[in-house]
């Protein structure tokens, strides 16, 4: 079953790359692109994936339990092009095929040294002979990276002035977890892709991570009254555990529960709140309305003109 | 005294006495192993050449591409680029013996007189120089080339490795005696395979549909030979047995008389075919890029059998029962 799964995949995958792109490459005399953009390929159909899987658990979530009515569509319809641009965009791959690149030239100007960098599987040889094992350890420090990537996010002015945006939408449902800013998700992919690379995630696993994670992010942002329960809610980020983030308290420096996929971050470092019967209407009134109800063009140049403002001191 | 019972062969027998028949009527079977080298999902298959079932999987860290036979055929040595690891490996069981940290490996071969390892590194714009103790790497000479260094060959007296720039269009000789660059010459866009073939270098030009002919001494293309879009890697059968030119873009294998390099056949290939291993028999084992799959290929009629292995299989390697030695493709590092 998952065979047949994998040769469909992958005789898809192939036949839009030698039927459409690769005869195009080779047309505009960039061969030496190939590889890389089938790579891309594999991207793209990959996000449409995560939508389908994503939508097919939260979308029932969401009819079944919602904790408040899908008042405002047009919102919600802004959200959809923030997933559709992010999951079959480029940011990510160019963010990863770049900092692949980077990483490989910045390698090589340590091999002039004679040092060759470690890898996490050299470090603890034992990874190398449990692939899920490894999985598990990559999906656990990629998860840890992501935790302190939001708590920056909060902390610093400039970057909060960017996924503000985020946190403006009052009528959050899973689509919104790919709400931010077009800079934000830059920073995003460079944080993510480069400790991918630092720790050696292989190639062949780093979707399988990255689907992980993005499904945990969106089930958190679900319209969805749900609670995983007194053991559950420590040991998985529920909705109604990012819910509490996107409350107005959650906002700003002063936040709490900022982890993705494990919420022992948010204990560790202490700003979990567990509190379990705790449903609160989401968005931000300080921030500017048309970073809550604007197109997607306005909440960027906001977005942009805010982090401007609060690099150069200008309110 | 028991009755005479003339002699009624049963099943078994009759059985036994066909895969006998079967045997003798197929002398040269395809024993020994298969490695393929999944560079899309970071594993190296280890496939029963005789029934195909896969034998081992290895997981590598991050993108195998290239292998190569040690001079003695003791080691299979796979690079693992990405991870800066070098994989020695048995390649008459396919047990991993040892690990070695070493800069981005991506292409490889041996010099001709077994003495030498040229490393290609395409994403660091590198070329590597070891001497091969016969147990060991060391490293004499590290250079920095143009953009992306490809593939390599060497000049039969083991004097010169000629290397391929696939983001300058060019080839570069390098000394071994020296260990500078010599010089290096505008052959195409985006040159990949190359190899030395009756005192000329035949280089497949990816960025276009044909192979170029290069006269070593005069430095200069001396012809080309319209092959089919996206002409990748070429391999010669072993005892004069013809040259086959995989194409990427047309998806082809083009026969090339070893003689005149005259194209005698082409076939259509789905796929995306890149690197070949022959075995004894003469089939080919190609690996299919872009649909995660190897083929294996019937000389005479050009029919191909298809098998999954993992994403994106690049390097490819038929090695014989008894080690690899005798069995050796004819082809410098595939």
């Amino acid at each position: 079953m998952l065979d047949a799964l994998r040769d469909a995949w992958d005789g898809l995958n192939g036949w839009i790359f030698e039927t459409l792109v690769q005869p195009a490459l080779y047309a505009a005399g960039l061969m030496e692109w190939a590889e890389d953009a089938f790579d891309w390929i594999n991207f793209a159909l990959f996000g449409l994936l995560q939508v389908v899987i994503i939508y097919a658990v939260c979308r029932p979530l969401e009819a079944w339990q919602p904790v408040e009515p899908r008042a405002d569509r047009r919102s919600i319809r802004t959200d959809i092009l923030y997933t559709l641009l992010t999951r079959l965009g480029l940011l990510p791959l160019i963010a990863f095929v770049a900092f692949s690149s980077l990483g490989a030239r910045l390698s090589g100007l340590v091999a002039e040294s004679g040092w060759v960098p470690p890898t996490l599987e050299t470090l603890f040889p034992i990874l190398r002979e449990w692939p899920l094992l490894a999985l598990g350890v990559y999906i656990v420090v990629l998860d840890f990276g992501e935790y302190w990537r939001h708590r920056f996010q909060h902390m610093f002015g400039w970057w909060w002035a960017l996924h503000a945006i985020h946190h403006a939408q009052r009528q959050m449902t899973f689509w919104t977890d790919d709400r931010n800013h077009i800079l934000d998700d830059v920073i995003g992919a460079v944080w993510f892709g480069g400790i991918a690379l630092l720790i050696g995630v292989p190639p062949g696993q780093f979707p399988i991570v990255v689907v992980v994670l993005r499904l945990a992010e969106a089930m958190s942002h679900a319209n969805v009254r749900l609670s995983f329960g007194r053991v559950g809610e420590r040991l998985l980020v529920s909705p109604r555990f990012h819910r509490l983030h996107h409350g107005v308290l959650g906002s700003g420096e002063s936040g709490r529960n900022f982890a993705v996929l494990l919420p022992v971050w948010d204990w560790i470092f202490g700003t979990a709140d567990f509190r379990r019967d705790v449903f609160p209407r989401t968005g931000d009134p300080d921030l500017p309305e048309e970073m809550a109800t604007g197109g997607w063009l306005r909440q960027q140049a906001v977005g942009l003109r805010r982090m401007g403002a609060a690099l150069f001191g200008r309110s | 005294m028991r009755p005479f019972r003339p002699f009624r062969p049963s099943r078994s027998w009759a059985l036994a006495l066909l895969l006998a028949l079967s045997a003798a009527a197929h002398p040269v079977r395809a024993a020994g192993l298969v490695y393929v080298l999944n560079s899309g999902d970071a594993t190296i298959q280890v496939l029963d050449a005789e029934t195909r079932a896969e034998r081992r999987r290895i997981p590598v860290l991050r993108e195998v591409h290239h292998l190569s036979l040690t001079p003695d055929g003791r080691l299979l040595m796979v690079g693992d680029s990405g991870a800066n690891e070098m994989l020695f490996i048995d390649p008459g069981t396919g047990e991993v013996l040892r690990r070695e940290a070493l800069s981005n490996p991506y292409h490889l071969g041996f010099s001709p007189d077994g003495q030498i390892l040229t490393i290609t590194s395409l994403r660091r714009d590198q070329v590597d120089i070891y001497r091969w103790t016969g147990e060991a790497l060391e490293l004499v000479k590290r250079l920095n080339m143009p953009d992306m260094p490809s593939h390599l060959a060497y000049s039969p007296d083991g004097k010169v490795v000629y290397v391929t720039l696939q983001g300058t269009g060019n080839i570069a000789a390098v000394s071994l005696e020296t260990l500078e660059p010599l010089w290096s010459l505008d052959v195409g866009p985006e040159p990949a395979g190359i190899i030395w073939h009756n005192g000329r270098l035949l280089v497949g030009i990816m960025g276009s549909d044909h192979i170029a002919v290069i006269d070593p001494e005069t430095r200069s293309v001396e012809r080309t030979i319209t092959i089919a879009r996206g002409a990748h890697a070429l391999f010669p059968a072993p005892n004069g047995g013809p040259i086959y030119v995989t194409s990427r873009v047309d998806s082809r294998i083009t026969l090339l008389d070893p003689q005149t390099l005259a194209v005698t056949r082409s076939w259509k290939i789905p796929g995306g075919p890149d690197c070949i291993s022959i075995d004894p028999q003469g089939r080919l084992w190609v690996t299919l890029r872009w649909q995660g799959r190897i083929g294996i290929v019937d000389p005479e009629t050009g029919r191909m059998e298809t098998q999954r292995v993992g994403r994106s299989p690049h390097g490819i390697l038929y090695a014989g029962s008894g080690g690899a030695a005798g069995d050796r493709p004819a082809a410098p590092a595939p």
